[in-house]
């Protein structure tokens, strides 16, 4: 049996089991490697996607419950370029390893679009489900609140 | 400055018109053997080549992507050759019989090497191509070659109009030949080293292209998964695996030395069938040892054996049997996980040439001996490409992942990638060693007279020879390895394996002024795999060593950074970081009601790192306020990459702090992922203030000495607080007063 998903704009039928959890689906069936598995329990945010424009964890989400348009890492830049937060994320210099930071950026861009201008308190507190061992937080931070002083996101 | 080593470097000409420079780096290696020798042959390890389309692109083989070396080394060869880092394309090569050389020893990128060791012939090299382009332009423009300068890649002509890009005249240059010596640039002249701070691999991590190893495709590629023994020292005894071979995609399932090997068409079916084996293991010889029951076996070792000396002045043992006015202490460091981001994977392909392997791994020479040594492949028959890591700290010096998808491929015959869970991942770690620490100190007024620092606990090369002895002996027979590993633990501190620092690094260089030293170290291994993590014997030594220092400026009725600073008359750079940290944070003003403040000061990898913690108990948790770290790591290449690992490494060193906890019931290890191997998240990250000394010494590894201090200087800021000495890790809140 095939379903259907659609990813950053594109329609795909979809024929790993329903079970499957999206993270693999993406990664393995559509080949769409940025969204990255770190934990599979909903950890530690690696594998953040868009659901319906809400960040979401894609390893804890069976593809068969997403009926919703999918965003990922990959579906971010436009013709026009990056996204604001990635070009904000090159700017500060956060990327160490670089594997958590995928996750990070969909959880960035989610939380600026619920809320522009967050104050520094819900920066943390949204932030605090992507986990980074190389320990990028300071300048995470800093680049959220560039991007929303700035005024663009 | 000058550097005239011509059997360095040679120049040639490629097929496409480009001039390559190839060159022999030494190796990057913390424990590395004897200098090449070059009589047998010429065997470059690097190569940078500039076409005429203007592209520049260096190729480094054997040598490993660490935290910012990209951008690091890039910066090196900008500099010396005039041309933008952005504009110079890195290549790791893979480690396989195309780069063999076998008079090298064994390379790995660790022990934050890297900078250091190609800090000068990286540039030397550069230096000489510039030299040959400008020799290039001078000969097209009939003028002197010291008339002529560069900058962004290109030569100028003394009349400041004409200008020849670099791709112009490779053609020219390439037939110059190299000079003997080549001056090197003051760094009054520098325009990048120092100065440049963009790291050149932000934008393909910001845009998910990096390929880790876990993102490497295959055509045909399947998965595969392994149920590994539940306990350290457990052996495979037999499995019903039928419901597992009826599951969707599951092309085989069969055993291999380190477990049961399960191969799908995808990863999660792979995990699915997984779950339905049912496996018998043999728990005769396993390891049943807790936390507690490994200091039990440290305590009585470090009874019984006063263990070797590892360093001695004057008599200390002597002073301190002699004075009752002797002040002791122990410590605890427990056992840690790496817990890299990216879990441990690999990927590999039979072809009809031998075995390619894909891995995220910080040691591709001993990866290759690890597939050899389960396959039917030589080490020539097999090549290891090597991808981004996400996150080392130590963790990938070992190959048991490669090791485990090499066993597969052999017997699968189809491009197989191999994924730890999470789970896999914290329980079949190698380690960072649990140590004990005893001090023994007599003061004398306001000095410290005598001191006595015991280190109890294994070594690390014993579990680390198995790949990395046979890796420095590639052309040796595969029925020789098990015998070169024991070999490599037998010659320990002679000429064939050189000392293993890990026990007692951070405490032999202990840097106070005392008339009495003693540092020994007491063997005991407790049978449970480790390794090298995030600064090695620093993590536990700067913990322990710094912690009693605070103890004895305790007892002294001191201050804590007065005291130390009593201690380091004949220590300038070790003053410099301290006095400027205690500056940047007030270390003598006012506090907000229920802070109060820490101080550790700690070199390791030759560079000088000092910190003040400032932290409060909410709710009976520890809060980390706000962290000044000033630090002295020589000549600075990219300052913003020092910057950003010295906040990563005070993260990682409060995350061991405040959390870091492995430990079994019934030799079973009870974490298994992030719920229960906590790390430091977004929410409880401290403000971090990073002072950076200026410093012309050359440049020092930056990757791991940010993290010893932090975790004596907040357990420093929670006595404090508290009145309660923080002698183990994870520290507790206690007794709070908040
Ligand atoms: S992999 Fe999904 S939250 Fe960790
Ligand atoms: S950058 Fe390495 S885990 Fe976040």
């Amino acid at each position: 049996m095939s379903r259907s998903l659609r990813v950053n704009g594109t329609d795909h039928e979809i024929h790993s089991d329903g079970e499957t959890p999206l993270l693999w689906v993406l990664r393995d069936e559509l080949g769409l490697k940025g969204s990255k598995f770190g934990c599979g329990i909903g950890q530690c945010g690696a594998c953040t996607v868009h659901i319906d424009g809400r960040a979401m964890r894609s390893c804890i989400t069976p593809v068969q419950e997403v009926s919703a348009p999918v965003t990922t890492i990959e579906g971010l830049a436009t013709e026009a370029g990056l996204h604001p937060v990635q070009e904000a994320w090159i700017d500060h210099n956060v990327p160490q390893c670089g594997y958590c930071q995928s996750g990070q950026v969909m959880s960035a861009v989610a939380l600026l679009e619920e809320e522009p201008n967050p104050d520094d308190e819900r920066i943390r507190r949204f932030m605090s489900g992507n986990l980074c061992r190389c320990g990028t937080y300071p300048r995470i931070h800093a680049a959220i609140r560039a991007v929303a002083d700035g005024g663009d996101a | 400055m000058n550097v005239s080593r011509r059997d360095l470097f040679r120049l040639g000409a490629a097929g496409s018109g480009a001039l390559v420079l190839s060159m022999t780096l030494p190796g990057c290696a913390s424990r590395q053997g004897r200098e090449p020798s070059h009589e047998g042959g010429w065997a470059p390890n690097a190569w940078l080549e500039l076409d005429p389309e203007g592209n520049v692109i260096f190729t480094l083989a054997r040598v490993e992507m660490g935290q910012g070396t990209y951008t690091g080394i890039t910066t090196l060869v900008a500099e010396e050759l005039d041309i933008p880092p952005e504009r110079i394309e890195v290549r790791f090569a893979p480690v396989g019989s195309d780069y063999t050389n076998p008079q090298y020893q064994l390379q790995v990128t660790g022990g934050s090497t890297s900078l250091r060791t190609s800090w000068q012939p990286i540039r030397a090299g550069a230096a000489r191509v510039r030299h040959v382009l400008v020799k290039a332009a001078a000969a097209v423009w009939q003028v002197k070659s010291e008339q002529i300068t560069t900058r962004d890649g290109a030569a100028h002509h003394p009349d400041g109009n004409q200008r020849l890009p670099y791709g112009d005249l490779v053609s020219l240059a390439s037939r110059q030949s190299l000079p003997d010596e080549v001056e090197l640039k003051h760094e009054d002249d520098f325009r990048y080293i120092g100065r440049h701070n963009r790291r050149l691999d932000a934008r393909a991590k910001v845009t998910g292209e990096a390929v880790f190893g876990i993102d490497v495709e295959r055509e045909g590629l399947v998965y595969a998964v392994v149920s590994r023994p539940p306990m350290q020292g457990a052996w495979f005894e037999s499995v019903e695996d039928a419901e597992a071979r009826k599951m969707p995609g599951v092309i085989d399932v069969f055993t291999i030395d380190r477990g049961v090997a399960v191969v799908a068409e995808t990863y999660w079916q792979a995990r699915k069938a997984q779950e339905k084996l049912d496996i018998r293991w043999d728990e005769t010889d396993a390891v049943t040892k807790d936390h507690q029951a490994v200091f039990t076996q440290y305590r009585r070792a470090a009874d019984d054996s006063s263990g070797d000396t590892e360093r001695s002045e004057g008599d200390a043992m002597g002073r301190l049997e002699a004075t009752d006015d002797r002040f002791e202490a122990e410590y605890e460091a427990p056992f840690l996980a790496h817990a890299t981001m990216e879990p441990q994977n690999a990927t590999a392909e039979v072809t009809d040439i031998g075995m390619q392997v894909w891995a995220p791994t910080q040691g591709p020479d001993m990866a290759r001996i690890a597939a050899a040594r389960v396959s039917r492949f030589s080490p020539d028959e097999i090549t290891v490409h090597t991808t981004f890591l996400g996150g080392g700290f130590g963790r990938r010096l070992t190959q048991e992942y490669v090791e485990e998808v090499a066993a597969i491929a052999d017997r699968v015959e189809r491009p197989v990638k191999l994924i730890w869970s999470r789970e896999e991942d914290i329980r079949h770690d190698m380690y960072r060693p649990a140590m004990l620490h005893r001090f023994r100190a007599a003061l004398d007024g306001s000095r410290i007279q005598a001191w006595d620092h015991q280190i109890t606990g294994p070594l690390i090369f014993d579990w680390f020879a198995r790949n990395a002895a046979a890796a420095q002996y590639p052309w040796a027979p595969k029925f020789l390895y098990n015998t070169l590993a024991s070999m490599g633990r037998m010659t320990e501190d002679t000429f064939l394996t050189p000392k293993d620092h890990s026990a007692i690094e951070g405490a032999v260089e202990y840097p106070y002024d005392v008339p009495d030293i003693m540092v020994r170290h007491t063997h005991a291994d407790a049978g449970i795999p480790v390794s090298y993590w995030r600064s090695v014997g620093h993590s536990h030594n700067g913990f322990a060593v710094e912690t009693f220092m605070d103890e004895l400026a305790h007892q002294a009725g001191e201050d804590p950074v007065a005291f130390r600073l009593k201690h380091l008359a004949d220590m300038p750079r070790h003053r410099r970081v301290l006095e400027l940290a205690a500056e940047k944070a007030d270390w003598s003003g006012p506090l907000p009601e229920g802070r109060a403040r820490g101080v550790a000061l700690h070199r390791s990898f030759g560079t000088y790192v000092a910190q003040v913690v400032e932290a409060s108990i909410e709710n009976q948790r520890i809060r980390v306020h706000r962290v000044v770290c000033a630090t002295d790591c020589g000549q600075m290449v990219n300052p913003d990459v020092v910057r950003m690992q010295m906040e990563g490494g005070i993260i990682f060193g409060l995350t061991a702090a405040l959390y870091g906890w492995i430990d079994w019931e019934d030799g079973r290890l009870q974490q298994s992922n992030f719920h229960d191997y906590t790390l430091m998240r977004q929410d409880e990250t401290p403000e971090i203030d990073v002072i950076l000394v200026d410093s012309d010494e050359g440049p020092q590894g930056v990757g791991e000495p940010g993290t010893p201090p932090a975790i004596p200087a907040l357990g420093n800021a929670l006595f404090a607080l508290t009145g309660d000495r923080q002698r183990r890790t994870p520290f507790s809140a206690g007794t709070a007063n908040a």
